[in-house]
Order: structure tokens, then C-alpha cells, then sequence
């Protein structure tokens, strides 16, 4: 046949026919991910917040995702001006996340 | 015995004379020692031993040429590097080739767009003097020591497949094209610096710091702290960087209502400094300015419907208990505060008001509110003058509330009272 004929196939997508990506993919994406994810919760519980005001369950939930974002965010600021050596960057994520975690219930039970 | 070393082996088969979009394929293979058994020796085994119309590359056998990377259960990796025993046990064996480039036939993938991004970011060292002995980097400076070992990279193309950005941003030239780039940056001895810094921050702000090219890089270099080292550079040289100029297409844009498709030589192949087409381009722009403004408005509207319209309805009136009636002797005129909440709009005070109150006869009261008709300054009872006196500005009033002196327009108001069980009561907003 000739070469002319034969056809590339299009790029494989991220992901696409990949029966064990998901579960082998890597926790620095999940932080990303899961980063975009609760900005666009913080949008939903702010509006909430200011319509139903003092709702403890409704203050819970958006202190909670913004703590979230935040320490995510400041993960990337550590790693943006190389505050943190890069090679630990999967340790990084706990260790903000928790402290994220502390700083939480100090404000909760500061307020409560 | 031998059936406890049977592995399922799922190729990805794309064959280019038939098309379509290519299916995994099914094997299984003895492997009896995965410890020492690299996915490259699974795949010669299966070509020699079942199925030799398998395509795949490989070169060296050894890690250094970047010929055999793939995806292997779901990461990218090098089929000479990566053993059998590596992989979780209870997977099958899945390979498949790389993500974001064009599929020639099964494992084999057109690398062209790779290298075209590559070239891009200035690839190759331009000396500023010409010497004629060796010009080295010191092994202890502290521009060696940055580069490490970044320049080990084979160009497997493995960190392109596992990025989630490369492929979603069109100027994005991806982690191996940064990594060659700052490379060459931290080298003090090129001449292209600049040229190569703005190209690289074109693009290397497309990173998410998802670490991906990181986790499955063969040779451990670090896409990210490149593309982070990079980026700090903005920061120190940000007077150094010079706008390159506008692609010819920008122009012709400006001009022409309705631009032809991009040329075909193009200097800049990533598409970074090219329009790549002025309708889309714009579409764009208005789109995102018009959910922009769709969402400015809702969130005005909600902010604003929960604020403001809860304040234009009228506060409902409430009985508030002033005190018990026998404390109130008959001719007297007392002061009184009250408290009582009041909700406004999204939130309640506590309102804290004096109430003067004139008891005539045992079941007369009256009830007046102390607040100034005039501008509104709580006014107060003199027993020597017998009238109800403003200090703000002079106003004055007689027992029955009417204006005797000052600037109030009006007497001053009355509060709605009644007995319960002899506590009187006031009606107030």
C-alpha cells in the first residue's frame, strides 16, 4: 500500500483507552485539581453565606473549603519562590494541609 | 506450575492501513522472572514468540536513547527501565503509546510535534566569545549546581504525555522544551539569553505545578523546578525582556475584517506569537467578557436583592415591655430605656432607646419617643423647666409634646401603649 494512504491516528488523549490511569495518577494533580474544585465551591457557599447569614453549618463549610484553597494556594507560593526545596513536594501537601486543618479548628473554636 | 507465572499482556494496536481508533489486543505470556523481565523484554518475546506484526521502538536497551517510552499502566515510562515487578501485581500489563502525539502504528508515535516546540525555546548554546580552549562551568559554582543534571535529558517525551497543560495551550512548549531552555539560561556563557527568556516566559506560565513530568521522568529530572526556575528569572530580569516583535498575522488582523488562515512557514511553530486565528481569537475575547459580565450581574443581583430589598419593605412593628406600671407614680414624667432586636436586611441589632412615658391617672399614660423630631438626638425631661429639652440644637417641648422652642417642625411623637397584667407595653419598629 501506498505510504500517501496510510493515516496517523489523532493524539491520544490524557487518559483516553488508559484502564489504569486514574488510579495511578500522581497527588500533585489532585492538589491542582482539587484546588480549581473548591474555588468554585467558595463562589457557591459565599453567595449562600450572605443570603442565609449565621448558618453555623453554612460558616463550617465555607471556612472549611476556603482553609482548603487557601493551603493549596500557599503550596504553590512555597514552591513558586523556592521557599521549599522542590524534592519534597509530595511531603508538602499533608504538612499544609494539615496546617490548614490546625488553623481551622483554632478559628472554629476561637468563634465557638 | 507455569500457569502462576501466566500475565495478561494488553497491547494498544493501531494499524494505519485500516484506520479508526484502535483497540487493545490481548496476550498472555509466561514471565517467570519479573524482577529481571523489562516491559522491552515482554515485548520482543511477544513479537518473536506470538504476534511479530507488533511496532515498537527501541534502540539502546539501556535507558540513555529515549527511544521505547510509553505508557505502562496508566504512567509513562520506559519500556527498558521499567520491570515487570515494578508494576502493581494484581494489574495486568497495559501499554499503550504516548499521549499528545500522532500514532503511527500500535506503540509508535510521531515525535514531530515535540521537537517543534523544542526548537522553539532556542534549543542549541550560542557562545559570547569565541575561545580556543575549552570555556567550562566550574563543577562548584552555583550555576552548575543549579543545572544538576537537567541536561541528561533524552527527549523521551514521556513528561509531555503525562502533562495535563501541554496539549490544552497552544503556546505551552511543555516540561522537556523548559527544562532544555533553562539549561542554557542559568548558563552564563550563551549569547541568547534574552531572545530565550522571553520565549520561555511566553509560555512556562501554562504550568499548574501539578508535578506530573516530575513523578515519571526516567532520568529524575524535574520539569517543574525548571519551569519554577524560570519563572523567578521574570522576576530579576524583568527589564531585560523585550516584547519580540509582532507577528506579520497581528497586523493583518488589524487591517483585513476577514484574515486568512495562518501562513504556513512560520517562524514560531508553537503558535506562541502568532495569531492563530483572529475570528477565534475574538470570539473568545467577547465570550469570556460576556460571562464576565453575566457573572458580575448575578452576583450583583443576589448581593443585591438580599441587601437592599429587605430594607424598602416596612419593618414590622413589635410590643416591647417598658416596665411594671406601679413604678410610674401618678403626674410623673419618667425615663425608661428598652432593648429589643430588630432585624435589618441580613442581620439583627439590638436597639437600645429611651421611652418617656407621663402616667396622668391610674390607666393614662403617654408614651412619647424621645427621638427629636427635629434630627433625631434623644431628648430628655427637666422637672425644674416642666418641659422635654434636645441639646443638640436648643429644641424644646411642653409636657404634651409640642414644639415651644427650637427648630423641631413637629411635636414629638407618640408610641402606641397598653396594660398587660400591669406591665406596660409600647409599640415600636
Amino acid at each position: 500500500m501506498n505510504a500517501s494512504q496510510q493515516e496517523y491516528r489523532k493524539p491520544l488523549q490524557w487518559g483516553e483507552i488508559d484502564p489504569y490511569r486514574r488510579g495511578r495518577s500522581h497527588v500533585g494533580m489532585w492538589a491542582w485539581l482539587l484546588q480549581r474544585v473548591s474555588a468554585v465551591m467558595i463562589v457557591i457557599f459565599l453567595c449562600l453565606h450572605l443570603i442565609f447569614t449565621y448558618k453555623p453549618y453554612l460558616q463550617f463549610l465555607l471556612l472549611l473549603t476556603v482553609i482548603f484553597h487557601a493551603s493549596l494556594g500557599v503550596r504553590v507560593i512555597l514552591l513558586d519562590f523556592d521557599l521549599v526545596n522542590i524534592r519534597h513536594h509530595r511531603w508538602l501537601i499533608p504538612w499544609v494541609l494539615g496546617f490548614g486543618l490546625v488553623l481551622f479548628a483554632l478559628a472554629w473554636f476561637v468563634i465557638y | 506450575m507455569q500457569n502462576n507465572h501466566l500475565r495478561t499482556v494488553k497491547i494498544f494496536r493501531y494499524d494505519p492501513e485500516k484506520g479508526g481508533e484502535g483497540h487493545f489486543q490481548s496476550y498472555s505470556l509466561d514471565i517467570p522472572q519479573p524482577e529481571i523481565t523489562t516491559i522491552l523484554d515482554v515485548l520482543l518475546r511477544i513479537q518473536k514468540e506470538q504476534d511479530p506484526s507488533i511496532a515498537f521502538r527501541f534502540a539502546c536497551r539501556v535507558n540513555m536513547c529515549g527511544s521505547c517510552g510509553m505508557v505502562i499502566n496508566g504512567r509513562e515510562g520506559l519500556a527498558c527501565k521499567t520491570n515487570v515487578a515494578h508494576l502493581p501485581s494484581g494489574q495486568d500489563i497495559t501499554l499503550r503509546p504516548l499521549n499528545h502525539f500522532p500514532v503511527i502504528k500500535d506503540l509508535v508515535v510521531d515525535m514531530s510535534p515535540f521537537f517543534a516546540k523544542y526548537e522553539d525555546t532556542l534549543p542549541f548554546f550560542e557562545p559570547i566569545e569565541q575561545r580556543s580552549e575549552p570555556y567550562v562551568i566550574k563543577p562548584d559554582t552555583k550555576e552548575r549546581v543549579d543545572i544538576a543534571m537537567d541536561t541528561d535529558c533524552i527527549a523521551c517525551g514521556c513528561c509531555v504525555s503525562s502533562c495535563t497543560m501541554v496539549n490544552n495551550h497552544e503556546g505551552y512548549a511543555g516540561p522537556a522544551a523548559l527544562t532544555r531552555a533553562f539549561t542554557l539560561l542559568a548558563d552564563k556563557r550563551d549569547a541568547l539569553f534574552e531572545p530565550r527568556l522571553t520565549r520561555a516566559l511566553d509560555s512556562c506560565y501554562n504550568c499548574r505545578t501539578e508535578f506530573n513530568c516530575t513523578e515519571v521522568c526516567p532520568k529524575s529530572i524535574s520539569g517543574t523546578r525548571a519551569i519554577k526556575y524560570i519563572q523567578r528569572l521574570a522576576v530579576t530580569h524583568l527589564k531585560d525582556i523585550k516584547p519580540l516583535p509582532p507577528h506579520p498575522a497581528e497586523e493583518k488582523a488589524k487591517n483585513d475584517p476577514k484574515p486568512k488562515a495562518a501562513e504556513p512557514d512560520t517562524p514560531c511553530s508553537c503558535k506562541c506569537h502568532e495569531l492563530p486565528d483572529p475570528s477565534r481569537r475574538a470570539f473568545l475575547k467577547s465570550t469570556t467578557g460576556m460571562v464576565g459580565l453575566g457573572v458580575a450581574i448575578s452576583l450583583t443581583g443576589i448581593l443585591g436583592v438580599s441587601a437592599v430589598v429587605p430594607t424598602l419593605a416596612d419593618q414590622p412593628a413589635q410590643w416591647v415591655p417598658v416596665g411594671n406600671a406601679a413604678s410610674y407614680p401618678v403626674g410623673s414624667v419618667n425615663t425608661t430605656m428598652i432593648t429589643y432586636k430588630r432585624k435589618q436586611a441580613i442581620h439583627t441589632e439590638t436597639v437600645n432607646v429611651p421611652i418617656l412615658i407621663r402616667r396622668d391617672s391610674e390607666q393614662d399614660f403617654i408614651c412619647f419617643n424621645s427621638s427629636c423630631t427635629h434630627l433625631g438626638c434623644a431628648v430628655s425631661w427637666d422637672p425644674t423647666t416642666k418641659r422635654f429639652e434636645c441639646a443638640c440644637h436648643g429644641g424644646a417641648f411642653d409636657v404634651d409634646g409640642n414644639v415651644i422652642a427650637g427648630p423641631p417642625p413637629r411635636p414629638l411623637d407618640r408610641l402606641p401603649w397598653k396594660l398587660e397584667n400591669g406591665i406596660i407595653m409600647v409599640e415600636v419598629v
